[in-house]
């Protein structure tokens, strides 16, 4: 059983306490515009050409098949003309042409967890599964889990809230320690324009969540990633917090907005304009005046 | 050198008719103006030697000579003049005449120019061009500073004042620690948290003087000897009767101790001073003092390390002492005993290794328990004990040579006693006076007899400490495991207050201990200013070591433990330098993080060392367990076993790198231009027929260079026992009394000699590239390697980024890489190990570097590791910067090296930032589970700038803001700002993990 894997990064130390290995998935049922990995959406393998590593040697554009590499080209390759061979991949010196997306095992991503066994006893860390969504491919990451349980790693998934309820509550939730949840926008048409799915499913699933999670122990963490004009908004902060006040939940982590994803999207080759707004990162006075939002539906942060 | 005439009109004339002019006006001024001509002549007679200059090629050649006070020009070099000068060609002779004092370091360094011969001589020479010329010399290193600093000034044109205030503020902000550890007996918080710099105003003055005041050069030591010497002789006594220089030099010592003025520091509670000044530089003649007779005019002027020197300090020096040891210095000991030996030309050469001995040999841990529980009486009636059984002459001279040394400390003990009682009448301030009446009751007392409490301890401490240097040479030597030996005295005292009254002498206690970090700082070692290229920054390296475990293997952490800790925190000073020991399964978590802590406030201190990988790597070498239990870090991070072992942990500093050099030149290095090494084949010719065949080349031409540097240590070993023999710490090494032998010859229980060598990752990674791409991959030759490396990587962009990317190097986390490293330690370990040593025991091998990876990586060629031409190889064995994004790739390769190895011990820098928003508490858990996981995997040594590289940058243009601001070099700490440009961009360039 293989998935596509993104990334496994070890030594983190924000996602979840303690150090941390984060294990990213590829493939995202959501679409957010805003989102902070974009070449985590699609579940297939892209071609990634990175112009702060490149030497231009043009090493890569001998040996492309397809005549798709090119100085003349924005962002040097065409992706017409790509048939994803990846051979510019395996002739370039300086990694800036580089597949995007791996096929793993469990026994593959183990390999890499286990190696860091032992930063996780002594600062309580663990591994975080992210991506993309992890849920997106439930069988595997439920087994993944289970041999992270075996090993006595703690477990945390990240996740969009979008995944099959029953399947999550049989094979997820027995062996998950930490789940962060985000919502993102609690208007639903708003969510179908912004995310590309109605976040029905994902506030169920969340209700559902709550309410499991105390029998079972599992802790639960609701995150708002904050967007300028788009979730940082009045009526959508307090929206959250009055929904999760409703749900009984008193916390909530409030995710500073990221604006390096559009040289992300560059490198995959998708240049899509991006609004002005969303390429600053936000200001102080911004983040605190959205924490009052929140916490003005009695949220603790 | 500097020109009296402009460049311009020196260019339109050949460069032998110019340098004959110029040695000609040189003469003339001699031999025609008195005030010049007065130099030529001292106590002991006229200075009659002879300078050759000429070119490597002999385009150029002529000399001049000084005899009688008069001084003649040749164009020919008598084949017996005593030093020549031989420039690489014309241009560096016009280079150097025309060139500032930095400018001719920097010839020397790069083979510009070499000295044939007697160095001395050579540097009298410059002090004559130095008395023509040196209003010149100065206004020109002040242009160069002025204009240096413009330059870094304009990068950074506006101070970042919030990156000064953020350093400022970590130390406002203090953790509660729980009393756990089992030795902590009183302190309920041990991490102090309440108490701060702001409560202790005297040790606050302190530091203030110790960041502001420049250190002047004390001559008062080398006065006393040298007049005991001329009246009683050196090599024989009035009688004509060779001195054993054992004997000699204990009466020298005492007459020295008794004669040295008693000073007691204002408001300190520790009496005594290492020289008569308040921060005084001691002068060695008979080492590095004769080094900087060319400096006796600049050395205030230089930008690294300036003293003050005043004029008569500088007239005696030149006129009556200097000239007493022109010949009986370790250097030219060995030059005229061994006649110019080529293992001192190559050291000469500053590229291959650099021997400590020519300055000292220090780098042991003295036994102040004795002293403390016996007091010197104890001790003298130990050695009369001794004395009176059978013992052979060598003994007999020893012990009594012990006995009189022992009897100066006592003289100069009960002249500190009377100098504080002259002191307490004079005092106004009614505290003060009885403090100085408490410490002339001290000293009428200690060291003399046993000590029973904190106070008394570290008086005995602190006067032994003085006595020492006043002895030898202080680079290294270091005080032990402070918190085990003063818990005693900090318990009986607490048993003697009462409970309402011990926070308070909590309180005192801490004073009294920065009092003593205070007092290490009075003193300086002084260094010709080439040294401050190859150990910018660094003091006299006084390692201090805390916790771990005791000789029982039980765990050591204890009061005094955190008290050291709290002084570190609070002082923030590169010296001493404080290393913590901690045994896995043994510490506390809470002791782990407090020393975490510490490292963040201070921002390099302390250094954390872990017992169970040290163990390992001691016990093969047959020492017992207890004694080994017992170790303490000495200098930077090497072991010694405490007071029993004479381990000269800093023999040497070996380039390494330079043997990968001279393997990819068939034996030649490239910047001396010396075809020495043996001929192992051009790699160009395709001789290294497997990747084997070439590591067994580097290893001959590293074997041919450890042969060498071995030579001359023990050549300057034999100049030791002639010349400057320490029967005083001797006194203090276990084993010496009872074999009757002093410490320079193999008394000690234990003895050893410690390398440190440099360069072990970029030999690694280099090692990893030859054979990945040559022999692995076969993706180029060995040819287009050398090709490139030979160009700096200039045409080979992609031969460079196919390095630092596909080929994996160690800290990336590849086990074949690991293995590589594993495999060139052991090399040099087993080949040093199989050195016979000169006073029994072996020869220990460490990864460390002091900041010898920046001087010697300014002297080294492109690599194939991708390094590129002059830059600084990594500090100490740290992985380069491209190995791995991910530092725990670093840490666990660092761990997987094999300790059997490392048995001088490594140094292993990483550098980590902070996050501003996150807490204390969660900022020091992320450092604690570094570290630990690190000695949990087996990890030897671990060293934290917790800094970032703005700061840094900040640091660099705006130092004033900065003048506290300590950073690990390797091994050792230093002020940012007082560092060269060169090691400040090292650092700068390190790479840095956000915590």
């Amino acid at each position: 059983m293989k998935t596509l894997i993104l990334e496994i990064k070890g030594n983190s130390l924000d996602d979840g306490p303690g150090i941390r290995t984060v294990v990213f998935f590829k493939g995202c049922p959501l679409n957010c515009i805003w989102c902070h990995n974009p070449e985590s959406k699609k579940a297939v393998i892209e071609l990634s050409w990175d112009k702060k590593e490149c030497i231009a040697c043009l090493s890569c554009a001998k040996v492309c098949p397809e005549h798709a590499i090119d100085l003349k080209y924005q962002n040097f390759v065409d992706r017409k003309k790509c048939t994803l061979c990846f051979k510019c991949v395996d002739v370039c010196p300086s990694g800036a042409m580089s597949t995007v997306g791996k096929p793993m095992t469990i026994d593959d991503i183990m390999q890499h967890v286990l190696k860091d066994k032992p930063f996780y006893d002594t600062s309580g860390g663990g591994v975080t599964l992210s991506g993309g969504e992890p849920l997106l491919n439930i069988p595997f990451v439920s087994e993944l889990l289970k041999q992270c349980n075996n090993n006595a790693i703690h477990t945390l998934i990240e996740t969009s809230g979008y995944f099959n309820w029953n399947e999550f509550e049989s094979c997820i939730a027995p062996y998950c320690n930490t789940v962060y949840y985000d919502i993102k926008l609690i208007d639903e048409e708003k969510h179908k324009t912004y995310c590309g799915v109605s976040n029905t499913k994902i506030l169920s699933n969340f209700k559902k969540l709550i309410h499991l999670s105390q029998s079972m122990g599992i802790h639960v963490v609701p995150r708002i990633p904050l967007v300028p004009g788009i979730t940082a908004t009045e009526q959508n902060l307090t929206g959250i917090a009055k929904f999760l006040h409703d749900c009984g939940v008193d916390n909530v982590e409030l995710l500073w907005y990221n604006p390096l994803w559009p040289e992300k999207c560059m490198k995959i080759g998708n240049n899509a304009k991006v609004d002005e707004t969303l390429t600053r990162w936000m200001p102080h006075e911004e983040y605190e005046r959205c924490k009052k939002l929140v916490s003005g539906v009695t949220i603790t942060l | 050198m500097l020109l009296f005439t402009s460049q311009s009109k020196f260019n339109t004339i050949g460069t032998g008719i110019f340098i004959k002019s110029f040695l000609k006006f040189i003469a003339f001024n001699f031999n025609n103006r008195k005030s010049l001509n007065r130099y030529l002549k001292t106590k002991d007679g006229y200075l009659n030697f002879t300078i050759g200059l000429r070119t490597e090629d002999n385009s150029i050649t002529c000399s001049i000579a000084f005899m009688d006070g008069r001084v003649t020009v040749s164009g020919t070099i008598a084949p017996d003049a005593n030093a020549v000068l031989i420039f690489k060609n014309e241009d560096a002779a016009r280079k150097l005449l025309l060139g500032t004092p930095t400018d001719i370091i920097y010839m020397l360094l790069k083979s510009d120019v070499r000295i044939d011969g007697s160095i001395t001589y050579s540097n009298i020479f410059s002090f004559f061009i130095s008395l023509l010329f040196n209003n010149v010399q100065k206004r020109a290193m002040k242009k160069e500073r002025q204009a240096d600093e413009k330059k870094v000034k304009k990068e950074h044109p506006k101070p970042h004042k919030e990156l000064s205030d953020e350093i400022a503020r970590r130390r406002k902000e203090r953790l509660k620690g729980k009393k756990e550890d089992p030795d902590v007996l009183y302190l309920e918080d041990p991490y102090l948290s309440h108490y701060c710099l702001d409560d202790f105003p005297r040790i606050k003055k302190f530091l203030d003087d110790h960041l502001t005041k420049k250190p002047a050069i004390c001559a008062e030591r080398a006065i006393l000897l040298t007049q005991w010497y001329r009246e009683h002789g050196f090599d024989t006594d009035n009688n004509g009767t060779p001195w054993d220089p054992v004997l000699r030099n204990a009466y020298a010592y005492k007459y020295l101790m008794e004669h040295k003025k008693p000073v007691i520091q204002k408001d300190s509670l520790l009496p005594g001073t290492t020289t008569s000044k308040p921060i005084g530089s001691p002068i060695f003649p008979d080492s590095t003092g004769i080094m900087i007779w060319n400096e006796l005019l600049t050395i205030p002027y230089r930008t690294y390390n300036p003293f003050d020197i005043d004029d008569q300090t500088r007239e005696i020096l030149h006129f009556e002492i200097l000239p007493f040891w022109l010949h009986r210095n370790f250097k030219e000991w060995v030059r005229e005993k061994y006649n110019n030996p080529l293992c001192e030309q190559l050291d000469e050469r500053f590229a291959l290794y650099f021997d400590w001995k020519q300055a000292t040999i220090s780098h042991t841990i003295p036994n102040f328990p004795k002293v403390m529980a016996m007091g010197t009486s104890g001790m003298i009636d130990e050695i009369k004990a001794e004395l009176a059984n059978d013992c052979s002459q060598e003994k007999r001279n020893l012990l009594t040579a012990m006995i009189n040394c022992l009897e100066g400390i006592n003289a100069y003990a009960k002249n500190l006693s009377q100098q504080a009682l002259s002191d307490s009448y004079q005092e106004t301030d009614p505290i003060r006076k009885q403090e100085l009446l408490k410490i002339a009751d001290i000293c009428s007392r200690i060291p003399f007899n046993p000590c029973t409490t904190l106070h008394e301890a570290l008086t005995a401490m602190w006067i032994t400490w003085i006595a020492l240097h006043n002895e030898s040479l202080n680079a290294g030597l270091s005080l032990g495991r402070l918190d085990q030996w003063l818990q005693p005295y900090f318990i009986n005292d607490m048993k003697n207050t009462p409970p309402e009254k011990r926070e308070e002498y909590i309180k005192q206690a801490i004073e009294l201990v920065a009092d003593f970090y205070m007092r290490c700082t009075d003193h300086f070692p002084l260094t010709p200013d080439l040294a401050n290229f190859y150990f910018g920054g660094s003091s006299s390296d006084q390692a201090i070591t805390l916790g771990g475990v005791t000789p029982d293997g039980r765990d050591a952490v204890n009061d005094m433990t955190y008290i050291f800790l709290k002084v570190t925190e609070m002082l923030s000073i590169r010296d001493p330098n404080v290393n913590a020991r901690y045994m896995p399964g043994v510490n506390s978590d809470t002791y782990l993080k407090r020393l975490c802590e510490v490292n963040l406030i201070t921002a390099a201190t302390p250094s954390m060392h872990n017992d169970a990988a040290i163990i390992k790597a001691l016990t093969p070498l047959g020492y017992d367990i207890q004694d080994i239990r017992d170790w303490s870090a000495t200098g930077c991070v090497e072991p010694t076993l405490s007071h029993k072992h004479f381990g000269h942990t800093n023999m040497q500093m070996m380039n390494m790198v330079a043997a990968l050099e001279m393997a990819l030149n068939n034996g030649y290095h490239p910047l001396t231009r010396l075809d020495i090494g043996p001929k192992t084949g051009r790699p160009e010719d395709g001789v290294f027929k497997t990747f084997d065949d070439f590591f067994e080349a580097f290893t001959r031409q590293f074997a041919f260079i450890i042969d060498q540097s071995i030579d001359y240590n023990n050549t300057l070993a034999e100049a030791h026992q002639y010349l400057r023999p320490t029967p005083l710490l001797s006194a203090f090494i276990e084993g010496c009394l009872e074999k009757g032998r002093d410490v320079t010859k193999g008394g000690a229980k234990y003895n050893s000699s410690g390398t440190a060598i440099i360069g072990l990752a970029d030999v690694t990674d280099s090692m990893m590239v030859v054979k990945k791409l040559v022999y692995d991959e076969k993706k180029y030759t060995f040819a287009d390697i050398k090709k490139a490396i030979d160009t700096n990587f200039q045409n080979d962009p992609v031969l460079l980024a196919t390095v630092h990317k596909k080929v994996p190097l160690f800290g990336s986390g590849n086990e074949e890489a690991v293995a590589m490293a594993n495999r060139i330690a052991k090399w040099a370990h087993d080949y040093f190990a199989s050195i016979p040593h000169y006073r029994g025991g072996t020869y220990t091998t460490g990864f460390w570097s002091m900041s010898n990876h920046v001087a010697f990586g300014t002297l080294t060629g492109a690599l194939p590791s991708g390094r590129l031409a002059g830059k600084p190889f990594t500090p100490g064995l740290t992985p380069q910067p491209f190995a791995s994004k991910n530092l725990l790739d670093n840490i666990r390769d660092v761990a997987k090296l094999d300790p059997v190895n490392l048995t001088n011990n490594i140094a292993f820098n990483v550098k980590v930032v902070p996050s501003a928003i996150e807490s204390r508490e969660k900022t020091v858990h992320d450092m604690f589970s570094y570290v630990k996981t690190y000695f949990t995997l087996g990890g030897m040594q671990m060293q934290m700038n917790v800094v970032t590289s703005a700061v840094l940058r900040d640091a660099m243009a705006h130092p004033e803001n900065y003048r506290n601001l300590i950073v690990r070099i390797s091994g050792y700490n230093a002020y940012f700002v007082t560092l060269n440009r060169h090691m400040q961009l090292e650092l700068i360039e390190r790479a840095e993990y956000g915590i």
